[in-house]
């Protein structure tokens, strides 16, 4: 075998391509990851609204690297809009570590069903449902892994839906949880619903150079200054570069894979700060760049042995990508119509809620129309603490913009009276045939690449679970006696959650990766971000997208040599 | 809706800023479609009178624009107004900061001169010396356009951010904003080293 730079080269480096870099590192390979954005640490991490949400800081401009989102226009033709001109963001997070650096960290494993819809379900019409080539039993270890890996805090609280466990108890003890925590718990009990304990990607205690949660209350969509939330950067990358085996490579953005004759990887070209093209060899090749910057990335190279993308010979990359369905709402805690001592409690900020209802995960509820089906979950939670977002929505009244002294009031009136508490329902998004990832014929990015472009066809499926879920949400909130409670579906994709396109499978035909998550025709090349998964389940991603790679880098490691 | 775009895992704080997206899409395309600048885009019926927009020097045109955002968010004895969370000084860093799109800032700036063209039009006079009702006047006639409702809406939102970002950026002055409102900010604070305008560089 040829000298390569590497025995191992990354694309990508959130949750999807930290645990390979750290796994293969460790074993004793040598490892580069390539990122496209910077490389923030806890240095750069502050509670600065601004920074966080309001600019395009840990995200690339519009103008410069943008999606075409293609979605039916009112004559129920797609039509593409770039999002330079929408301003509808499609990307998450372009730094060291990805779009774990800003998560909130409600850490959920998919449950056995996850892995078996088709046979347990059958099929659904219109929808691209199937079962996984492996079964939760053999991700259990690697879920398990994740939570001393990464450390997910929690203290477990079975029921009946609760996934079968190879650890008795997580390996932290919980994160400090708010006084609402309580109050969920009783009005649940009222209703005969088990709420759950959610387990977070946090540390409650501190770990090597990470230290303990600090509770400032601002955690999710901004970086973790203490270390403790558990992203790709500061539980693994920062890792797996002490190994002295894994350099990181920041502001590098992968161009193409580049391919021989025998269809085998041979190298990596990709743009550095200064825009010039450089290029890295390697004798494995793992893209996780997100699910449709993978598809993108993998149509973009081109080959000898593939004139429709890397791994495409069978025009499956791209399809069926998974967005998550479901609902929200809220309602208002009015610190008026509770006693003193509650009210002073509910005010409290930096403790977190932990709270979340499984009961119907699979529903089975005749009496609603719905039968036996896949259901999902309903996670509880305090609306962001941003204020400057919800000044934002006290700037409209009945009679057009709100300003002066009735402004000032309708300020007080938002900020001071009540807290909202809401509820996010959260159920699959099927896999259809108008929801895929392709190249745009037109538009590129400031390196000349084709941008992505989105189609989000939708199942109307998602929207009859996620109603079903966000009514049980409702109960809740009314059980508590919050006022002005509202919900809402959408049809449209929550841009954050987002996976499929490259499905695993046993059949080449209908499935670009095998069950190790190696691409069928390329034998030294692997995806291991969100873009393996046939079906999404109904919770949120990173932790199966985190177990599923530390999988798959012992199957690389395997195929290195042990 | 839109608005439920993103879920909170990742953050949902983006998801309220679709109506603000919405309004710059509109302010872009109608940047484009300006070909004076002049009061007449704004409102055809009303003839400008042309000399009047080269008439505003810098220091003029922040003096109107304080003049504006005293009157959108006044001062009152326990409730700080643009004057006490140093709104001005916030919207000059805005218009000097390269991050920010270059029409944007130029829409905040140039609304100012469609204001004095206005108040001239209507009151023959300049904005600064107009008394609270005839400010709000004119001010509810630029809003019935929807370039002028766009604009006013612009200040109104980068005013929420003098009111509530963190004192380093230069407005919420010692956290007066925060204290009013009973918000309890994160820690830590963004030292001026680590600004956002700082992170683009890293």
């Amino acid at each position: 075998m040829s000298i390569t730079d590497f025995d191992v080269c990354v694309i990508g480096s959130g949750a999807g391509g930290g645990p390979v870099a750290l796994s293969l590192a460790e074993a004793g390979y040598s490892v580069v990851v390539l990122e496209k954005g910077p490389w923030f640490t806890e240095k750069d991490f502050y509670k600065d609204e601004l920074a966080c949400c309001r600019r395009s800081v840990y995200t690339p401009r519009l103008k410069d690297e943008q999606h075409v989102i293609e979605d039916r226009d009112d004559e129920g033709e797609w039509t593409g809009t770039p999002t330079s001109e929408s301003e509808w963001d499609f990307w998450n997070g372009n730094c060291v570590g990805g779009s774990s650096n800003l998560m909130s960290g409600f850490f959920h494993r998919l449950k056995p069903v996850d892995f078996h819809l088709l046979s347990e379900f059958g099929p659904v019409k219109g929808a691209n449902i199937v079962d996984w080539p492996i079964s939760y039993d053999d991700m259990e270890p690697w879920y398990d892994m994740v939570e001393k890996v990464i450390g997910v805090s929690g203290k477990l609280r079975s029921n009946v839906n609760t996934e079968p466990r190879s650890s008795n108890d997580f390996p932290y003890p919980p994160t400090t949880e708010h006084a609402v925590s309580g109050w969920i718990d009783k009005a649940c009990g009222k209703l005969g619903y088990n709420a759950l304990r959610v387990p977070r990607a946090i540390l409650s205690q501190p770990e090597g150079a990470r230290r303990s949660c600090e509770y400032s209350g601002y955690c999710g969509s901004y970086g973790c200054s203490s270390g403790a939330k558990g992203s790709s950067r500061a539980a693994l990358l920062d890792k797996a570069v002490t190994t002295g085996r894994c350099e990181i490579r920041p502001h590098s953005k992968a161009h193409k894979l580049v391919s021989d004759n025998k269809g085998r990887v041979t190298l990596v070209e990709y743009y550095d700060r200064q825009g010039q093209l450089k290029q890295v060899d390697a004798k494995i090749f793992v893209v996780a760049c997100q699910a449709i910057e993978t598809s993108r990335l993998l149509l973009t190279s081109t080959g000898p042995r593939f004139s429709n993308g890397l791994a495409n010979n069978t025009g499956q990359v791209g399809r069926n990508l998974l967005f998550s369905a479901g609902g929200t709402g809220n309602g208002e805690l009015v610190y008026a119509e509770l006693p003193p001592d509650k009210a002073e409690v509910l005010r409290q900020v930096g403790p977190f809620v932990n709270r979340a209802l499984d009961d119907w995960y699979v529903i089975d509820d005749d009496a609603s129309g719905i039968g036996r089906a896949k259901g999902g979950i309903v996670e509880f939670l305090f609306s962001h603490p941003n204020p400057i977002s919800l000044a934002g929505r006290t700037k409209r009244g009945r009679n057009g913009l709100v300003w002066g002294k009735p402004l000032k009031r309708k300020l007080e009136a938002w900020f001071t009276l009540d807290r909202v508490l809401r509820f996010e329902a959260f159920n699959d998004w099927l896999p259809v045939d108008d929801c895929f990832v392709s190249l745009d014929a037109n538009i590129q990015d400031i390196w000349n690449d084709p941008v992505a472009r989105v189609r989000i066809g939708y199942h109307e499926e998602n929207l009859r679970i996620g109603r079903y879920l966000a009514d049980r949400g409702v109960e809740v909130l009314e059980q508590l006696g919050a006022s002005s409670i509202g919900s809402s579906n959408s049809s449209s994709p929550p841009t954050n959650l987002v996976a499929g396109g490259c499905r695993f499978g046993k059949d080449p035909a209908t499935t670009v990766l095998d069950a190790d998550c190696r691409a069928h025709d390329v034998e030294n090349l692997f995806v291991t971000d969100g873009s393996f998964m046939p079906t999404g389940g109904s919770v949120p991603y990173t932790w199966t997208i985190y177990a599923n790679s530390f999988r798959v880098a012992d199957k690389i490691k395997s195929q290195l040599g042990g | 809706m839109k608005e439920n775009n993103r879920l909170t895992e990742y953050g949902d704080c983006s998801a309220f800023l679709f109506d603000w997206h919405e309004q710059l899409v509109t302010r872009r395309r109608f940047l484009q479609s300006l070909a004076g600048g002049s009061v007449a885009a704004m409102f055809p019926s009303i003839a400008s009178s042309e000399e009047t927009s080269a008439d505003i020097d810098e220091n003029r045109q922040w003096q109107i624009l304080d003049t504006v955002l005293k009157h959108l968010l006044p001062s009152e004895p326990n409730a700080p107004g643009a004057g006490e969370i140093n709104a001005l000084n916030y919207f000059q860093f805005i218009v000097a900061d390269t991050s920010i799109d270059a029409g944007e800032r130029e829409f905040i700036t140039q609304g100012v001169v469609w204001l004095e063209d206005m108040s001239s039009n209507m009151e023959k006079t300049s904005f600064i010396n107009l008394n609270e009702q005839q400010r709000e006047k004119v001010l509810r006639k630029i809003e019935q356009s929807r370039a002028g409702e766009n604009w006013l809406s612009t200040l109104l939102v980068y005013l929420f951010e003098a009111l509530l970002a963190d004192p380093a950026y230069g407005g919420n002055t010692d956290g007066a904003g925060w204290a009013w409102l009973q918000h309890i900010p994160g820690y830590p604070h963004p030292p001026a080293n680590k600004l956002y305008p700082e992170l683009l560089k890293l």
